[in-house]
């Protein structure tokens, strides 16, 4: 039946006609898919850069305190090693600069390369940017507006920081500026997501080959912190860059356009080549073609493993060489000119003692504790990515139970995080030994293992989310897992109450080697674990199955 | 006796919308079954409660007499499914595909899927995010076809198939009925489900509202019937179940319900020129099923 047009028909049709601007309308759409990370990133930017000059200022109040602890504390190698290089520690705002911009930079980075990636390649695999080129843009304004769309993005991010940081009461001159030094590391790895994109002919190869940059960068930065003759490699890496811009502590704007030339660099790079590659591939070959390989094939979570083992390696590699730098370092430390009363404030900071090697290690395992916590919340996302893509409908219509797949998924992911767990302590060890330092094989491996009972409860909370609210399941694993972990190393420090802040899992973590592992914390949080898990299971079989 | 497919009652709502209402539906062992009805008409909802894929609101569907929701394992032991999209794991080749679904339903005839990869030309060594749509199609249909299953659940399995794959798919769900295989087949391609299925079911708006044998839907369909005149076309009177569905200055269209007779008394002493009559096409059913206004139609 025909519609009798409306009497208003024409201006519509004119007004569509003039606002029809394709390049606004794809920088729009790409904001609108990156809207739930933008927003991520934004509130742990502002958290972060919130949290940090209210802590400083509750812990160290008199100048004494923070003398003895910038002494101590900020000059420590293996501190250096997970925040980055200090210059001021007797201000708040020194302070803030140094645990907030070494840290949210790493982030920023991640940040950048995953935008980069969505835009560049993602949008290719899915067939969407055929459907785009297909219309009347040109694939240069197409790829100005996805540039545009990051560069939104970034300002979002600023913004967060920014605020977080004036919450707490931070000049907004300087603060500003430090924001600034943050995020200007988001257009670099973007550039680098970007190229990526470009040259790797699936989104999985591009997210490796451009986290491969972030991870040398990080290594680089270490390095240069760490060891003074080659302190010159900050210079070399973006994320130095960042430590060099100097927020708060004598500030060197001019440094910005190191970031801003490399990024114009490589954006230009990528936008060349996007212009003359064939949409849909990449410049480096896709192998499509290949001689079977019969392997892993036996069940669903066989085929899972199989799914898994390039992200398998690059945990265990990441892991497993931080592990042994951690090792290494630990003989570094001394608790000469540490007073007790500051000792205690330290471990307040870290969970642990961090003035003798075993201490020190010890506090370098609660990070170890989320890596491996995160590792299980990505096994989720895999399971769920099974579903959302409909690969499971079909294994489901096989003569298998859903009982079996889940609980085959279950135990894969717990074994995985084990066997990155094992890797952890066994490289420590390695490293610690290596350098002298005493410690057994044994215990190194049940400090390792000892990451796994938090793992195990936030397996099965991320289950259960999974079992009752698909598709909002990956983000409330992740989530979770973020908050409960800032929220132990910051709740004791905001002045929360012990009840609250004991109320997160990784509270209850005994840090071995330097503490005795906690039995009944960790009985009670596999407990939980395993009840979440056999309730997900439960509960799993009695919905609909979601696509994505 | 046991049916392959039997449901009784079986509902599913989504929220507010009502995407099942209330089917029942048999299929016969050995029978292939045309089930068609235009998008979002609830074929596939339909068949993921066959699956006990989604869980039915009310009502109950069972596979050989075995409850679909309350025990899938033992209600797939005799199907084979072949979905609607074709989304397999991108980074297995079409053979890696075939040996993990073979794996897992563990019964599947190699000697018959190597022929079949012959007669649809599959190129086997390629991974499935290289393969087009038809392709990737080919490759759940093999490995459906292959297992041998007492039951073939097909969702819109030609989708993307080029016309001389479609003639392949043809041939094998004949040869499938020859073993006594039983087929429900869901599509919406009219030639199909008339060349290849014994009966038929047409959905609409989430309710079964026909269902027979062809020849059964044609009884209960009009039929045409066109009569030229030696001369210009005479004034009929108004007859039960005769409608005038087209007039040129010397023929008439009739299409008739029901008994031909009355028709053909008022014209036996008219001055005929030629007279046919053909049965409906399942096009013309279905359309017919689509066309009444009563305001779901298109649903």
């Amino acid at each position: 039946m025909a519609v009798p047009a409306p009497s208003g028909a024409p201006r519509l049709a004119a007004r569509a006609a003039r606002r029809s601007r394709p390049g606004v309308a794809l920088a729009r759409r790409a904001l609108g898919d990156a809207r739930i990370r933008t927003i991520a990133f934004a509130y742990l930017f502002a958290a972060v850069a919130y949290i940090n000059p209210v802590a400083y200022r509750h812990t160290y109040p008199t100048l004494a305190q923070r003398l003895a602890f910038a002494h101590s504390f900020g000059a420590n190698k293996a501190v250096v090693l997970f925040y980055g290089k200090a210059y001021d520690l007797l201000t708040i705002d020194g302070y803030t600069a140094w645990r907030s911009g070494g840290t949210l930079a790493i982030f920023a980075a991640i940040f950048g390369l995953l935008a980069a990636v969505r835009v560049w390649r993602t949008e290719e695999d899915a067939g969407r940017a055929e459907l785009v080129f297909a219309g009347i843009v040109s694939r240069r304004a197409a790829y100005l507006s996805s540039v545009a769309a990051i560069a939104a993005q970034m300002v979002v991010l600023w913004i967060a920081a920014l605020a977080g940081l004036m919450i707490a009461r931070l000049p907004i001159g300087a603060s500003a500026y430090l924001a600034l030094a943050i995020v200007c590391v988001v257009p670099v790895f973007a550039g680098v997501g970007a190229l990526a994109g470009q040259l790797a002919p699936t989104r999985r190869v591009a997210l490796e080959l451009g986290g491969a940059v972030v991870a040398v960068a990080f290594v680089l930065r270490v390095v240069a912190d760490t060891s003074r003759p080659v302190s010159w490699l900050r210079w070399v890496t973006p994320l130095g860059w960042a430590e060099e811009l100097r927020p708060f502590t004598g500030a060197r704007p001019l440094v910005l356009l190191a970031p801003l030339g490399l990024s114009v660099v490589l954006l230009a790079a990528a936008g060349a080549i996007a212009r003359g590659r064939d949409v849909g591939r990449g410049v480096l070959p896709a192998h499509d073609t290949a001689a079977p390989r019969l392997g892993l094939l036996s069940s669903p979570a066989a085929l899972a493993l199989r799914e898994a083992r390039a992200t398998l390696v690059v945990w265990l590699a990441g892991v497993g060489a931080f592990a042994l730098i951690v090792g290494v370092i630990s003989n570094s430390i001394s608790s000469a000119g540490i007073s007790k009363q500051l000792q205690r404030e330290l471990a307040k900071l870290g969970s642990g003692s961090v003035a003798t090697p075993l201490g020190y290690m010890s506090f370098a395992f609660i990070f170890f504790v989320l890596a491996v916590t995160l590792f299980v919340c990505s096994q989720i996302a895999a399971a769920r990515g099974e579903e959302a893509g409909e690969q499971l409908e079909t294994l489901l219509a096989l003569p298998l139970g859903r009982r079996r797949w889940l609980a085959g998924r279950l135990a894969l992911a717990g074994a995985l995080a084990a066997a990155i767990a094992l890797v952890a302590g066994l490289l420590m060890w390695a490293g610690a030994a290596f350098e002298g330092v005493r410690v057994s094989l044994a215990r190194m491996l049940v400090a390792g293992a000892n990451c796994l009972p938090v793992a195990v409860s936030f397996l099965g909370i991320a289950a259960l989310a999974y079992a009752v609210v698909p598709r909002a399941s990956v983000g409330i694993a992740y989530g979770l897992v973020a908050v409960a972990f800032l929220w132990n190393l910051f709740g004791e420090l905001l002045g929360a109450p012990k009840w609250l802040v004991d109320a997160t899992p990784f509270a209850h973590v005994g840090l071995i080697p330097a503490q005795p592992f906690r039995a009944v914390a960790a009985l009670v949080m596999v407990g939980i674990g395993l009840s979440c898990a056999a309730a997900a299971i439960a509960m799993f079989e009695r919905r609909d199955l979601m696509g994505a | 006796m046991t049916y392959a497919i039997q449901t009784d009652r079986l509902t599913k709502r989504y929220g507010d919308t009502l995407a099942l209402d209330a089917l029942d539906l048999t299929v016969a062992e050995g029978e292939v079954y045309g089930y068609l009805g235009p998008n979002g008409a609830g074929k596939t909802t339909t068949i993921r409660l066959l699956l006990g894929l989604h869980r039915p609101t009310s009502g109950r569907a069972e596979l050989f007499g075995v409850d679909a929701w309350e025990d899938p394992v033992r209600a797939h032991a005799r199907v084979a499914y072949v979905a609607g999209e074709p989304f397999l794991w991108p980074s297995l080749t079409a053979e890696e595909t075939f040996e993990f679904l073979a794996r897992l339903h563990g019964a599947t005839d190699v000697a018959y899927r190597d022929e079949l990869v012959e007669r649809f030309q599959l190129e086997t060594r390629k991974k499935i995010r290289a393969l087009s749509k038809g392709n990737r199609q080919k490759v759940q249909l093999l490995a459906a076809l292959a297992t041998r299953a007492d039951l073939l659940l097909l969702d819109e399995p030609t989708g993307g198939l080029d016309p001389l794959m479609e003639a392949t798919f043809r041939e094998c769900i004949r040869e499938a009925k020859a073993r006594g295989q039983t087929v429900f087949l869901s599509s919406h391609i009219l030639s199909e489900v008339e060349a290849l299925c014994d009966r038929v079911g047409i959905l609409r708006g989430g309710r079964l509202v026909d269902q027979g044998t062809l020849e059964e839907l044609r009884h209960l369909s009009a039929q045409t019937v066109e009569v030229t005149f030696d001369g210009e076309a005479p004034q009929l009177p108004l007859l039960p179940g005769v409608q005038v569905v087209g007039a040129g200055p010397n023929a008439l269209r009739f299409e008739v319900s029901g008994p031909v007779r009355p028709l053909l008394a008022a014209l036996a002493e008219r001055p005929i020129a030629t007279l046919t009559s053909r049965e409906p096409s399942l096009e013309e059913i279905f359309l017919h099923h689509y066309d009444s206004s009563d305001g779901r139609a298109g649903a």
